[in-house]
């Protein structure tokens, strides 16, 4: 199947679910889900279209609220995306579906503070132990404290 | 049997960057491992916000310093995303030479680690001797052996002059004639057989479901590559074969990684023939547009995606890597438990774990605890392999 089959068969089952889709360059395919739709758009794509494979997820702080999107594919890279709201940042896992996205949501949690519904180990995986709770590296209001020079003390 | 835990790292396996394997053990036998990879976060993807597109390119190389030239091509392949402008067809050839070069070493680094691993000393002299001649070429091509920013936003920084391709060609000969020795070594010779073969098995569906990436994908017997699924820079028209084998295990692994070498030099020696003439580089403006892009490209160890967003301003508003370690974590964890009639010994965990080849960053303790007894002591990683190289020799 290639990238436009792909988009047509989407917007044809989902419908009105898809807020927006796009083809920006040959074999990428751009969606935008609710958050409520997300694991089903997912869940469809693995199993209708034979991709088993998810190739990272990526978190982006957009400032009111947290961007997440789910590469998936070997050849044609199809973008799941969905917006979540960053005061209460929760979405459910797709482990299920996806096994070898457990680290990858891991990382989101970790480095973003999302919090991924069912997933069976959600614990720390990037920051060290002695990294303060509740302080996430990846958000905007979080700004790196310069090191201080070791002389001159 | 009540079962207890081994930590194996941090400060250690197989290669010298901290991973904390933490094995569930049943007498002689894993049953479960937990991975920590938590001792060599650098905050790269934080401080690429802080830094402008050009001061990223020397950032995103030295996220590896092995597989350095596959992180600044896929870096600047997907800032030029970004522009929407044609780079120069020479550019493009030259950044697969450079490619394949360091895949070159690389795999001829991990096969000297391989045989280090397992005892087998005398081939880990020999192949890095000869991966000597390809970080000699590197350094005539680029100016430097590791952290080399050969390519650059727009195209790469240096020409290849007749007298660097006469040296390239000689060197690629030896190299050549070098790993088909190797390549009768690794596939005859009575220890690495025994070492490797029906060790760390992951089975095709395993990988797959587990999306695992690069020479292991390939070696469980998955038709699978990025130049080839997606191809970038010139790697449309050079032609090259991808490489599996069907036995899911190290030595399987070994056989791919040693074929890749043989692809890579033809592949190099086609785009020294079809290299096109005209400009290596276009110059682009220090502030992208406003857009998004993301990019793979197959890095020595597999696929690695760099995803970009700008904000039109000339730093990037998130820039996101995966690495292709990461992907293969999952499979690691698979590959070190034991289920059903697949048996893991503590012995063979150190090659299994080299046979991903990681990149995270480690060296020398493994802290043993006995939960039952409650005592502790600590094995040296000298002293691990020794113990594995008694326990083979036993069997």
């Amino acid at each position: 199947m290639n990238d436009e089959e792909i988009l047509n068969k989407l917007r044809e089952v989902f419908k009105e679910k898809i807020i927006e889709s796009s083809i920006p360059r040959k074999n990428i395919v751009n969606i935008v889900v609710p958050k409520e739709f997300y694991k089903e758009v997912i869940k469809f794509i693995v199993e209708n279209f034979n991709i088993p494979h998810i190739q990272t997820i990526t978190g982006i702080d957009m400032g009111n609220e947290i961007q997440i999107i789910a590469h998936l594919g070997r050849s044609i890279t199809i973008n799941v995306r969905t917006y979540i709201d960053k005061n209460n940042p929760q979405i459910d896992t797709i482990t299920d579906i996806i096994p070898g996205a457990s680290f990858y949501e891991r990382e989101v949690y970790d480095l973003l503070g999302v919090n991924f519904i069912g997933h069976p180990n959600l614990k720390r995986v990037i920051l060290p132990e002695n990294w303060p709770k509740g302080v996430y590296p990846l958000r905007k209001e979080y700004k790196p404290e310069h090191p201080k020079p070791l002389r001159g003390v | 049997m009540s079962s207890f835990t081994i930590p194996i790292g941090p400060q250690h396996p197989a290669l010298p960057e901290p991973i904390l394997l933490k094995l569930e053990v049943e007498g002689e036998y894993v049953v479960g491992v937990d991975v920590d990879i938590s001792y060599m976060h650098r905050g790269i993807e934080k401080a690429m916000e802080y830094r402008n597109y050009i001061q990223n390119i020397y950032l995103a190389e030295r996220i590896c310093g092995i597989c350095n030239v596959a992180h600044t091509v896929c870096y600047t392949l997907n800032v030029e995303k970004l522009y929407d402008k044609e780079i120069p067809p020479r550019a493009q050839y030259l950044r697969v030479i450079i490619e394949e070069l360091n895949r070159i070493h690389s795999h001829l680094l991990w096969l000297g680690v391989a045989g280090h691993e397992i005892g087998f000393e005398t081939l880990f002299m020999y192949v890095w001797r000869d991966r000597e001649r390809v970080m000699d070429l590197i350094e005539t091509i680029t100016g430097n052996r590791v952290n080399t920013a050969y390519t650059t936003i727009g195209g790469v920084r240096r020409d290849i002059t007749s007298d660097i391709e006469y040296k390239i060609r000689k060197t690629m000969d030896i190299v050549e004639e070098r790993t088909k020795y190797y390549k009768s070594v690794a596939a005859a010779e009575p220890t690495i057989i025994a070492r490797t073969k029906d060790i760390g098995i992951l089975k095709t569906i395993d990988a797959i479901n587990l999306c695992a990436v690069g020479p292991l994908l390939r070696a469980s017997n998955v038709k699978n590559d990025v130049r080839a699924d997606a191809p970038y820079a010139a790697h449309d028209e050079v032609p090259f074969n991808v490489i599996t084998y069907p036995y899911c295990d190290v030595f399987s692994r070994i056989l791919v990684r040693v074929d890749e070498i043989f692809e890579c030099i033809n592949m190099i020696r086609y785009c020294l023939d079809h290299l096109p003439k005209g400009p290596i580089r276009i110059k682009l403006p220090l502030k992208p547009p406003k857009g998004e892009a993301v990019t793979r490209v197959e890095a020595p160890r597999g696929e690695l995606l760099h995803y970009v967003l700008s904000d039109g301003s000339e730093k990037p508003y998130r820039y996101k890597v995966r690495t292709p370690t990461l992907a293969n974590i999952p499979s690691l964890c698979r590959m070190l438990t034991s289920s059903g009639d697949y048996i893991v010994k503590i012995a063979d965990v150190p090659i299994a774990y080299a046979s991903i080849d990681p990149c995270l960053c480690c060296t020398g303790r493994v802290q043993i605890v006995d939960i039952e007894k409650n005592k502790k002591w600590i094995w040296s990683w000298e002293e691990l392999k020794e113990y594995s190289k008694k326990e083979f020799k036993k069997s």
